[in-house]
């Protein structure tokens, strides 16, 4: 049985061969390994990254604006919404299986929580279908009750995520809605390198300041690597190369409180109302009437809102402060004075004001029926002699008045930093027989020199040139960063006695003439009222306007307000810069005064036209 | 003069092939706990467990035949062969289908056992003395090979009967058994594998065909369509990724993203985010989650280990002064070089997909035990094949 000793067929060499091939065989496979593994990693990491990494787009936080003072005015803050995590809901097999299962959950927290559903089955569909491993939100901006009976809820919502999302908020509403802008939801600007898979939306200025300093408001946005597992389902999220930071916070010109208090004055009216400092050209305050809640533009405007906000007579979404055009009537007299001035007219030069002006047909009547008598220059500005200053635009001409108001800057834009600002209109002959083919006339002078006819400017236009004849013929470019540095636009060499006697007949405006409602306690202020006709729509309307600087003798704010369908600028303005005097230079007793961080300002109703007019009526 | 003690039986255990045959279990085990563990099926989560049980009974029963001499054994290897064949035969009828073969017989994969049924059939019919060399024991052996290979064709497994053909070769070729036939046998079917392949390839690049003359030009290779799509996918490997290409494609990228070093245990992503199918992971392409994890270093050792062990086997078998105890080992030494080869080589797309398993690491009851008797048979070589040394 044993068969040691036998004569061995299988042979050391045949056995030997096989091992070499056994070893030649791994040896190929070690070498393929290598190749595979050492030489070609790189290829294969790159593959494996493609089909399972999935960038992610997350925007920065956007910066903070604040007034002068340092108060907030409009900030980022986290805001809290219901997601649904797809992935703890998926069902094997068809998709269609996942989809209607997050859809049932969706309908089940909604009774849970009783609030409506939000989102259609076929944005389910298409979230489950295309952006799987991003979370599906589902109701945004919800308060901290209802999320919390989510939290505590007994009943297990295996697919709810609370998430919190940044947005946009402002603190005070309305305030200053026309400056700060709002914000919309959009792609943000893609990051270079590879394809993005997904993105959460940033917010975008799209008005206002938001717009205008959008760039440096925007954070920049980080990436995030989500790596996905073969059915697309999130598996893990990394940090990117890039990390997300904050964008720069604003800090404004404006005084929060002088803001309000000219909102507060405008309440009610559709106006407009600037406050420039003389010294520099910053923007203490600039507003526009009526305004809007610009907290309902977050998180998404509603259809309803924005319908009835752009389609409303009212045009509340107008910044009129720097897109009205309005023509400036009696408080472009300074203007014309400080021209025939510079022309070498003479101020003592008397005119007989009858109460009605006569040229080649034209009819002008001053305001004064009965006229105004003989009258000279400074009486006449503080008179608002309509009569006056229309014969003197006929005999100082045309291009006296242009010179000077090119230089003050009407008829183009104020460089201000906001967006859309409208140039207004300085009219020449060159423009008319362009537009009305017709060519300049004497009686178009006249108008202009009272501010009518063609002329057409802002609000802001007017405070420029307000804030000039404060500081005695510096046109500063106005602004609202309170980092730029002031920008000296032009300096008009005016004579002294020019401008004081022109500041003169201001102070006469606001001291015993039709500007005096502005008067406060003990502060000496220059003024001009202005009550412009214009003819809209076939029915003749009345912009009124007061322009005012203190105090007299070292400015530190020039003020305009417009209203339209006011009364007349001294009954219905002058009382509202009155206001806004006291809420800059503080008025002992002033209602005017607030606090600054007073939240909400509190209904109060419009100031009571009737009564002043009464006033006014008895007066004159 | 015989002196068996147990003492020196044991003197005679060769230790490097249990230590390799105990390295590559546990290498199985702790990376089918890495491609179970994220598995959603509790029962499938502790497969590693499954693993480590039948690899132990596995090593009790090595250790049992090692001690036994296997020349004894061999007297009853056709009551082995024709349990073998009778189970293979009880498949298609009674058999269970799981993952797209009817394989499995009350739980075990008869095709497994039958590999070393065959190996010690072959050994004891080219090993006994007097033993026909000549073409007579050619074509009677290539009977006894044939009839199980068919049978498990007919599963189908192309693998199992592939890694069956290129035993039988290696061990008609240590036996010396009717050369020229034997090499007539390996050209030929070396042209036929040409033939095929030619035909697939033939089939895709000829611009002239009608789709009805491609389907006819396939048909005539009288392979299964799925059998047809793998060697398309070998020859075109990037005909049909998201397709029958996909398993290939991921297990290269598995493997080629591990780098030198790997991403570190339990750390690979193919398997973990689903690309690589849990279905595949834990047996047919164990190899590509560790060469994932622990990079080309890893996949060397586990080579390194393979090749000591074939080595071993081989150094046993030229220790061995029998025939019987040589083709014993020729036999296991090939079934299990095969196996290893054509696995890691379709891993990395040097072969045709096939599902054939990593011996000792690919998670597989059946072939486990298999593996651990046919060792257990080498060992049993070991100590019986030369005389005990006499003493004086």
């Amino acid at each position: 049985m044993e068969s040691y000793g036998q004569k061995i067929t299988v042979s050391w060499w045949r056995l030997a061969l096989l091992a070499l091939i056994f070893g030649v065989g791994f040896f190929s496979l070690a070498s393929s390994l290598h190749r595979v593994q050492v030489e070609e990693v790189d290829r294969f990491s790159h593959d494996l990254r493609r089909q399972s990494i999935r960038r992610k787009q997350e925007p920065g936080a956007r910066g903070r604006i604040f007034d002068r003072h340092g108060v907030c005015l409009a900030e980022t803050k986290p805001s809290f919404c219901i997601a649904i995590n797809v992935a703890e809901l998926r069902r094997p097999g068809n998709w269609t299986n996942t989809i209607n299962a997050v859809d049932a959950e969706i309908d089940r927290i909604a009774k849970f929580l009783d609030i409506p559903r939000t989102i259609s089955h076929q944005t389910v569909s298409n979230h489950v279908l295309r952006a799987l491993p991003m979370p599906l939100l589902v109701w945004r901006n919800l308060s901290h009750e209802t999320v919390a009976r989510l939290a505590e809820s007994p009943v297990n919502f295996a697919g709810a995520d609370i998430h919190i999302q940044p947005e946009r908020v402002y603190p005070y509403g309305s305030l200053a809605a026309h400056v700060l802008g709002y914000v919309r939801r959009d792609r943000p600007k893609p990051l270079p390198g590879d394809v993005v898979h997904f993105y959460l939306p940033e917010q975008v200025g799209r008005s206002g300041l938001e717009a205008q300093y959008n760039e440096l408001l925007t954070g920049s946005s980080g990436e995030k690597l989500i790596q996905v597992d073969s059915r697309g389902y999130k598996h893990d999220e990394i940090q990117g190369e890039k990390h997300v930071a904050p964008g720069h916070d604003l800090q404004l010109t404006l005084d929060l409180k002088i803001q309000r208090a000219v909102e507060r004055a405008l309440r009610g009216w559709r106006g407009a109302g600037v406050v420039l400092d003389p010294r520099n050209g910053e923007v203490l305050a600039l507003a526009s009437a009526p305004s809007y809640d610009l907290n309902s533009f977050v998180p998404i405007l509603s259809p309803s809102v924005w319908k009835k906000l752009s389609t409303s007579p009212d045009k509340p979404l107008l910044n009129r402060a720097v897109q009205g055009r309005y023509a400036p009537g009696s408080t472009f007299k300074p203007v014309t004075a400080i021209s025939a001035l510079m022309k070498g007219y003479s101020p003592d030069a008397e005119y007989d004001c009858t109460g009605v002006f006569t040229l080649a047909g034209l009819h002008l009547r001053c305001w004064n029926t009965y006229g105004h008598g003989e009258i000279s220059m400074r009486k006449a500005l503080e008179q608002s002699c309509n009569c006056y200053f229309c014969n003197l635009g006929g005999i100082i001409g045309y291009n006296a008045i242009y010179d000077q108001a090119k230089k003050l800057g009407l008829g183009a834009a104020t460089g201000i930093d906001l967006p859309n600002e409208s140039p207004g209109l300085l009219p020449t002959d060159e423009w008319k027989q362009r537009r009305l083919k017709d060519k300049w006339r004497t009686g178009d002078t006249c108008q202009l020199a009272i501010g009518q006819g063609m002329l057409l400017t802002t609000p802001l236009q007017m405070a420029v040139v307000t804030a000039a004849l404060a500081n005695r013929g510096t046109v500063y470019r106005p602004h609202l960063n309170l980092a730029d540095p002031p920008v000296r636009v032009r300096s008009l060499d005016w004579p002294t006695w020019k401008i004081e006697l022109v500041r003169a007949g201001m102070l006469d405006v606001a001291t015993f003439g039709t500007g005096r409602r502005v008067q406060t306690g003990g502060l000496k202020i220059a003024a001009k009222t202005g009550t412009a006709e214009v003819d809209r729509g076939g029915r003749r309307r009345k912009n009124t306007w007061v322009t005012a600087f203190a105090p007299y003798d070292a400015p530190t704010a020039a003020v305009v307000m417009m209203v339209e369908d006011g009364e007349s600028g001294g009954l219905t303005v002058a009382p509202m810069v009155h206001a806004v005097m006291a809420a800059i230079f503080g008025e002992t007793g002033s209602a005017a005064e607030t606090h600054p961080d007073e939240k909400q300002p509190e209904n109060e109703p419009a100031p009571a036209n009737g009564t002043d007019g009464e006033a006014e009526a008895r007066n004159a | 003069m015989r002196d068996w003690g147990f003492v020196k039986k044991l003197r005679r255990f060769n230790p490097l092939i249990l230590s390799c045959v105990v390295s590559l279990s546990i290498v199985g085990t702790l990376f089918i706990y890495s491609a179970c563990s994220i598995r959603e099926n509790p029962v499938l989560q502790v497969l590693h467990l499954r693993h480590i049980e039948v690899a132990l009974a596995g090593l009790a029963a090595l250790t049992f035949i090692s001690f036994l001499d296997y020349r004894k054994l061999l007297e009853w290897h056709w009551i082995s062969y024709a349990a073998g064949i009778v189970m293979l035969m009880l498949v298609p009828l009674i058999g269970e289908s799981r993952m797209g073969g009817q394989r499995w017989l009350f739980g075990i994969q008869p095709a497994e056992l039958m590999k070393l049924a065959v190996i010690l059939t072959l050994a004891q019919l080219f090993g006994q003395r007097g033993a026909n060399h000549g073409f007579k024991a050619f074509l009677f052996s290539g009977l006894l090979v044939v009839v199980p290979a068919t049978l498990i064709l007919l599963q189908p497994d192309l693998g199992t009967a592939m890694v069956m053909a290129s035993t039988f070769i290696a061990m008609l070729f240590a036996a010396n058994i009717a050369p020229k036939a034997v090499w007539s046998c390996v050209l030929a079917a070396m042209l036929l594998a040409g033939a095929v392949l030619g035909t697939v390839y033939y089939a895709e690049k000829a611009k002239d065909l009608t789709p009805e003359q491609r389907e006819q030009v396939l048909k005539a290779t009288h392979l299964r369509p799925h059998q047809i799509r793998r060697l398309q996918v070998f020859l075109f490997p990037d005909k049909d990724l998201h397709g029958s290409g996909y398993n290939r494609r991921q297990s290269e990228i598995a493997v080629g993203s591990g780098g030198w070093r790997g991403k570190g245990y339990g750390k690979g992503e193919q398997y973990t985010l689903g690309y690589l199918p849990p279905s595949v992971s834990s047996n047919d392409f164990i190899f590509s989650v560790l060469a994932e994890e622990t990079g080309f270093m890893g996949t060397i050792t586990v080579l390194l280990l393979f090749l000591a062990l074939l080595w071993s086997g081989l150094w046993v078998a030229f220790k061995c002064q029998d025939d019987r105890g040589r083709l014993i080992c020729v036999g296991v030494t090939a079934l299990v070089f095969s196996h290893a080869f054509i696995n890691i080589a379709m891993t990395i797309g040097m072969m045709p997909i096939t599902g054939l398993p990593l011996p000792f690491i690919s998670y597989g009851r059946t072939f486990m035990v298999t593996l651990m008797l046919a060792f257990g048979f080498v060992q049993s070589v070991s100590i019986h094949g030369r005389e005990p040394e006499t003493r004086f």
